[in-house]
């Protein structure tokens, strides 16, 4: 079987801090811009650092106010990101309800609807009664997976990959697999995160914050900057895909992954388990490190994982490094956890797209093994195929090669 | 799933024990009467003594030393199915953990800690024992397991979408052989949430429980335990009307003449009782029911794995909360 003519993606959307679409997310990356600020939907005071990227909630148009107030923020994320993917990929009616009634769902999240279970534990400590069941029975990831359905109008399995920040590129992993497989013809891959407090203050008690701008591969790196975001996929089998008549957008040509067992918050710092990772991921597609012309990386700008994958990545490319462009796009869109895998997908499929590579924003004094090879403004694809990668809190480690249609 | 599995291994820990035969009788499971937040109700829950004699192996353990409840009872459970069988190399292996409420215990006192002391003192030490695939990751760095790696989440039925991705990893040839364990950990806030929702029901009285449960799967093979036929999985809900239609289009995917094993609790034992009540419903433990969530799940295959009653044994998780799955486990033509 061929994996690079299987596995097709024919739709997909985003919510980003940069904005409410795929699009204008796009367009503001390709601007350069940063969507870092200060943090207002979650109490952050007394912490070291208070700025992050905030995303604007969309408007969901035909849902009462409500039912919206219903929401966690982790839903009001994700249902505008698949709407956006099932209408790109035409398989909304003019209801706006999926015209499958059955649709496999792969989803990535971390935190869920926490800032429901927050809500419960500070009412619970309080002593007020009131909405106790309203608040618990939003924050587990199984609701907003509920959500989604409702909204959309389908039901059938879902897989809840919760592999820390590999969880998006493992959900679109897991979504190949299932095609390939044939437990599939269909599924609708994505994932999602919402700012918290307990992540937040998490992060910000390891000192894993940069309290300045994100860097990422800079010498002067000093952390990471928290986001929130939700990005879905539609992926199919060619063979229904073609069948159905829908426009093939990419291809999802490889997919790698592996366990790193070195230390439960810090990569192995030569960057083996990323590099088997990425192997794999190319061997499946079928390609040659050479044929990469543009890598999306973790780039969390924390000072170990950002070694760890330059030490990859210079093992992986070896003399052809300086001729794939590398950027994270962390720097303007921060860090979303359950949800980076998926984004960074969608910008990677963009770049396959438009011919455009996000530049690598923020960073002045490059890691010397890099610093030929992080992507510039105006730089554009020149080869066929993209890789995405991410790691992990506990070792996950994951890549993503895509092809154009 | 498109080809049976068999059932090569299977590990336990519970209040009862690491023994199978603690999974026949609640009776014996000790357990004590814990108050609901502001001290308003009492409940039992059976829950496991880590210091005890054979789960306390992993206490001294650099890598455990202040891990999560959760993850002890998780070591234990995979560690007894990698250990039965020695001639399957760890190295070679895949794991798939199934969780309802994860680390528990550390998140609500990691939260408790920054609402009381203040954000700026959030503990670093427990953070990262908050989060999820945590447990997973120590359990495989200790185990030397080398195969991929997935943590799971939602409700109960969470273990048989961990069960479904090991079939898929073994279809594709990934791997050989997968576990897939499901683990809760008791933490008294539960009690409140379960209030709450109103998954205490006079009618059906159960018992909160914690624990651990894991088999190891592999290609359909002779010389296996039982063989996992069929999986039913995605058969969501929102409200306990839409539970019952979701539990006839779940269990209609099944032989109607198959015996069906008798597995709900709370408010779903009155579905599952309305639903079943002109097929065979088999109950293989004795005594007030204890529910484990994910590790029940677990629990349950274990004991219908090895039952030797039934030629084929359909195996229901009642999520509590969104989705209803059932497994088909069929006894090898060797017993």
């Amino acid at each position: 079987m061929n994996s690079r003519e299987d596995v097709v993606i024919t739709g997909w959307g985003c919510v980003s801090p940069l904005g409410g679409d795929s699009p204008t997310s796009w367009a503001a990356l390709m601007r350069a811009e940063s969507a870092r600020g200060d943090i207002t939907c979650i109490p952050v005071e007394g912490c070291r650092v208070t700025q992050g990227a905030e995303a604007h909630l969309p408007e969901l148009k035909g849902v009462s106010k409500k039912e919206v107030s219903r929401l966690s923020r982790a839903s009001r994320l994700a249902i505008p990101a698949a709407r956006q993917a099932m209408a790109d990929a035409r398989i909304l009616d003019g209801n706006g309800r999926s015209v499958f009634s059955r649709l496999e769902l792969s989803i990535s999240t971390t935190a869920c609807g926490m800032e429901h279970g927050e809500a419960f534990l500070r009412d619970l400590w309080s002593g007020n009664p009131r909405h106790l069941a309203c608040k618990i029975s939003r924050y587990p990831a199984q609701q907003q997976i509920g959500d989604l359905q409702q909204h959309l109008g389908f039901s059938g399995p879902a897989m809840i990959v919760s592999n820390a920040c590999a969880s998006g590129a493992n959900a679109i992993g897991h979504a190949a697999d299932l095609l390939r497989a044939g437990f599939a013809d269909i599924v609708l891959a994505g994932g999602f995160e919402a700012l918290c407090e307990l992540v937040f203050c998490g992060f910000d008690s390891l000192q894993a914050l940069d309290p300045d701008l994100c860097k990422p591969f800079d010498l002067h790196r000093r952390g990471l900057m928290l986001g929130e975001g939700a990005a879905f996929l539609v992926m199919e089998t060619s063979a229904h895909a073609n069948k159905r008549g829908a426009q093939i957008k990419g291809r999802l040509a490889g997919y790698g992954h592996t366990t790193d067992t070195h230390h439960i918050t810090q990569p192995d710092p030569t960057g083996a388990p990323l590099e088997g990772a990425i192997q794999r991921a190319l061997q499946q597609a079928g390609l040659k490190p050479s044929e990469i012309g543009y890598l999306n990386a973790h780039g969390t700008a924390t000072v170990f994982n950002d070694g760890a994958e330059a030490a990859a990545f210079a093992r992986v490319f070896a003399e052809d490094l300086a001729t794939v462009r590398i950027s994270s796009t962390k720097a303007a869109i921060g860090h979303t956890l359950g949800a980076a895998g998926t984004l960074e997908a969608v910008f990677a499929l963009e770049c396959l797209r438009t011919g455009d590579i996000p530049p690598q924003i923020n960073t002045s004094d490059p890691l010397p093994e890099l610093a030929r090879c992080l992507a510039r403004p105006g730089d554009k694809l020149s080869k066929p195929a993209v890789l995405s990668v991410n790691l992990g809190f506990g070792g996950s480690n994951a890549a993503l090669v895509f092809t154009a249609a | 799933m498109k080809n049976p599995v068999s059932i090569l291994s299977f590990g336990i820990s519970c209040p009862g024990g690491t023994s199978p035969e603690a999974l026949k009788d609640f009776s014996k499971w000790p357990f004590e009467s814990v108050p609901e937040s502001g001290g308003r109700r009492l409940h039992e829950v059976a829950r496991i003594n880590l210091s005890a004699e054979p789960v306390n192996r992993w206490r001294l353990k650099p890598r455990l030393r202040r891990a999560s409840p959760l993850s002890h009872h998780l070591i234990e459970a995979i560690a007894q199915t990698l250990e039965a069988r020695p001639d399957i190399n760890p190295e070679r292996v895949g794991v798939v953990g199934a969780f309802f409420f994860g680390c528990l215990e550390y998140s609500v006192r990691f939260y408790k800690g920054l609402s009381n002391d203040g954000r700026r003192f959030a503990s670093p030490i427990l953070f990262p024992e908050t989060v999820v695939n945590t447990p997973l990751s120590h359990v495989v760095a200790e185990l030397g397991i080398g195969g991929p790696v997935y943590s799971q989440v939602g409700d109960t039925s969470c273990w048989v979408s961990a069960l479904r991705t090991a079939c898929l990893w073994i279809e594709n040839g990934d791997i050989d052989h997968v576990i897939v364990a499901g683990a809760e950990e008791f933490e008294p806030h539960l009690l409140a949430a379960f209030h709450s929702l109103r998954w205490f029901t006079a009618g059906h009285p159960f018992r909160i429980a914690e624990g651990a449960g894991a088999v190891l799967i592999g290609k359909k093979t002779p010389a296996a335990i039982a063989d996992i036929t069929r999986i039913a999985d995605g058969y969501t809900f929102r409200t306990r009307d839409q539970a019952r239609i979701a539990g006839i289009e779940c269990l209609g995917e099944f032989d109607m003449s198959a015996p069906v094993m008798d597995t709900a609790t709370s408010w779903k034992s009155q579905t599952a009782a309305s639903l079943l009540s002109n097929r065979q419903l088999v109950n293989l433990s004795q005594g007030l029911r204890h529910d484990a969530f994910t590790a029940s799940s677990a629990w349950n295959i274990i004991l219908a794995a090895r039952q030797r009653h039934y030629p084929r044994l359909i195996v229901p998780h009642w999520g509590l909360s969104q989705n209803i799955a059932a497994v088909e486990i069929s006894r090898v033509a060797n017993i």
